[in-house]
């Protein structure tokens, strides 16, 4: 059943070429778009643990046919032990993140397909694109095919916003890649240096040359490194400074696009900031950065959140807020705390996706997403705003949703490693996060309809409808069993505390 | 004049006359909130330096709450300076590559 593993970076590359050169046969799109979109989710839960081997074989030291006749040079040293292939490693945290990705993705072109009058080939093609490069960033073990995919989830991303057809989308995508292609091949350059040092780029390699001294850990090369990745790392994610750049680029694509395209920056943020923690926790700096980075992230995130008129961006920065309740989890360095922080990035993926999907419905009805001339969307649709109502409880923490239970975790991680300070911040900011939230809500939803507002669909499609209701059910059941997602994250969180993976 | 319209004169000041937008009660009231939350949250962050000293969390608190009265309001300016303007997007970018890799470089090699 190992199989399966390529597979789910395969079958969505499969699915986004086909969709490419099916373009304009509307039907033909639908159907194959629906059909292996649902695969998406169902491959990782069917999928056993294990690793899987591309272009090359499984480690000498598992391979005694092989090993046998090699001389002792080889079986004899480090050489014996290291991977000779690209390795993607499938265990529990992978799997519950590529159901989630799997999941938001299949909601996002379910939503897409109906909310579009003809489906666009090219469209799908981005989000499945995107979907298998950050499959392949979460399963790699490998960091420069880890850079590639990388790279494929920042293309896909400018090309969600670049087929959106919103005002102003091109500038934003331009600008996008203008800063990609200063963060991105500095990244790129951190690699190089630890492949110089190193001789590796597999992960588990890497781990293993630095701590059996084959090479020497305080090399100013490697802090070098380290420096270059946590500066890609800041760009994948949308981190302060590219914190404006992201919720722009999250304004000027379509909802489900946005919803998209947040999940990608969640599980880029979780992929690379487990990756320093794997290679350089034993420079204590680097937890410190995670947390002044992620604290940086809160406050600019939250309160530039709360003074927007746009929905998007206001989600947009919602979204780059909540990014630093994740890294508060990875940097406080305990097992709970980086437990606590994988869920929330489980939870922020969803809530976040279910926010931007559920104020979508006002922009696809009315085309507007400026605060200032909406209003009485409530009498229209109860049954949407009551849904949004209770995305935007989940986002702020409210029992017995999600994030009350991820949010929670944090606060006692946090004052379990000492920092009672980061508890605080943290429920001042949840607070604030419920007050944006409320504006925008009255804002569109409660205060009287404008005079000149005008309607232009005047019906929300079911199927975004049913999309709502399915992520409501999600948080309900993470909010109410939340054991059932951490007793998969637990043993990622405790080997990344011990340095054992 | 009373305390809110100073508000709002301040806020106006500092928008300056290249941004036409309306000064509301709604958007001069979530200007307020970003400001204390901004506020409050950096002096609360700012207890942690307890762990390097007391006494540099003592001074370091009191400068940037001195420094924070004199300056505010900070929040307009804070908005003003992250906008999508891509000048001021490089900038930031490349004063935080220099403070990442500085920090990294000398920050470890001297720990």
């Amino acid at each position: 059943m190992n199989l399966l593993i390529p597979l789910m970076v395969i079958v969505p590359i499969l699915c986004a070429l086909f969709l490419n050169l099916l373009h304009k046969k509307d039907r033909t799109i639908k159907t194959i778009a629906i059909i292996l979109a649902l695969i998406l989710p169902a491959l990782p839960i069917l999928a056993n643990y294990g690793l899987h081997y591309f272009g090359g074989y499984a480690p000498l030291i598992e391979n005694p046919t092989l090993s046998s006749n090699l001389p002792s040079l080889i079986t004899g040293t480090a050489l014996n032990t290291f991977h000779p292939a690209i390795t993607y490693s499938f265990q529990g945290a992978q799997k519950i993140f590529i159901f989630i990705l799997g999941l938001v993705g299949l909601l996002v072109v379910f939503t897409s397909l109906y909310e579009t009058r003809r489906p666009s080939g090219v469209y799908g093609y981005m989000m499945f694109m995107g979907i298998a490069a950050l499959t392949a960033i979460l399963l790699t073990d490998d960091i420069f095919n880890l850079y590639v995919f990388f790279e494929i989830a920042a293309l896909a991303t400018v090309g969600i916003v670049l087929v959106s057809n919103v005002k102003g989308n091109y500038e934003t995508a331009l600008k996008y890649m203008i800063l990609g292609s200063i963060a991105a091949p500095l990244l790129l350059l951190g690699i190089a240096l630890l492949l110089g040092v190193t001789g590796n780029v597999n992960i588990t390699d890497i781990i293993y040359s630095l701590k059996n001294g084959l090479v020497n850990p305080q090399n100013p090369v490697l802090l070098m490194a380290c420096g270059l990745i946590v500066f890609g790392w800041l760009y994948g994610s949308g981190l302060p400074p590219f914190h404006t750049i992201k919720s722009a680029i999250y304004s000027k694509a379509l909802p489900s696009g946005a919803a998209l395209i947040q999940a990608f920056s969640v599980f880029t943020f979780i992929a690379l900031g487990i990756i320093i923690l794997r290679i350089f926790s034993y420079l204590p700096f680097s937890q410190w950065v995670i947390l002044g980075v992620s604290l940086l992230a809160m406050i600019l995130g939250i309160t530039m959140a709360i003074v927007q008129t746009d929905i998007k961006r206001m989600i947009g920065y919602l979204a780059v807020g909540e990014l630093g309740y994740i890294g508060i989890g990875l940097g406080l360095g305990t097992a709970f705390g980086i437990t606590a922080g994988l869920f929330q990035a489980v939870n922020e993926a969803i809530i976040t996706a279910f926010l931007f999907i559920g104020f979508g419905t006002v922009l696809y009805q009315t085309r507007i997403s400026d605060t200032r001339k909406l209003g009485g969307m409530m009498a229209r649709n109860p049954l949407v705003a009551l849904l949004v109502l209770l995305a935007g409880f989940a986002m702020a923490g409210v029992p017995p949703l999600n994030a009350f239970q991820s949010k929670l975790m944090l606060i006692q991680a946090s004052i379990n490693a000492g920092f009672p300070e980061l508890g605080v911040i943290m429920i001042l900011l949840s607070i604030v996060t419920f007050m944006t939230f409320m504006k925008a809500f009255h804002a569109v939803f409660l205060r009287p309809k404008p005079a000149d507002l005008e309607l232009k669909n005047e019906n929300i499609p079911k199927a975004t409808i049913v999309a709502l209701v399915v992520f409501l059910v999600v948080c309900l059941v993470f909010g109410l069993f939340p054991q059932v997602i951490t007793s998969y994250l637990q043993p990622l969180a405790t080997s990344l505390t011990g340095g054992i993976v | 004049m009373n305390l809110y319209d100073l508000i709002v004169k301040k806020i106006k000041d500092i928008q300056g006359a290249g941004d036409d937008s309306a000064i509301t009660n709604m958007s001069t009231s979530s200007m307020l909130t970003a400001e204390i939350t901004l506020i409050s949250s950096i002096l609360v962050a700012l207890i942690m330096l307890r762990m390097v000293s007391k006494i540099l969390m003592i001074v370091a608190v009191l400068v940037v709450l001195l420094a924070v009265l004199v300056a505010m309001p900070l929040m307009p300016r804070f908005k003003k300076e992250q906008n999508d303007s891509m000048d001021s997007m490089l900038f930031y970018v490349m004063l935080a590559l220099a403070i990442v890799i500085t920090l990294f470089y000398w920050g470890n090699l001297n720990v």
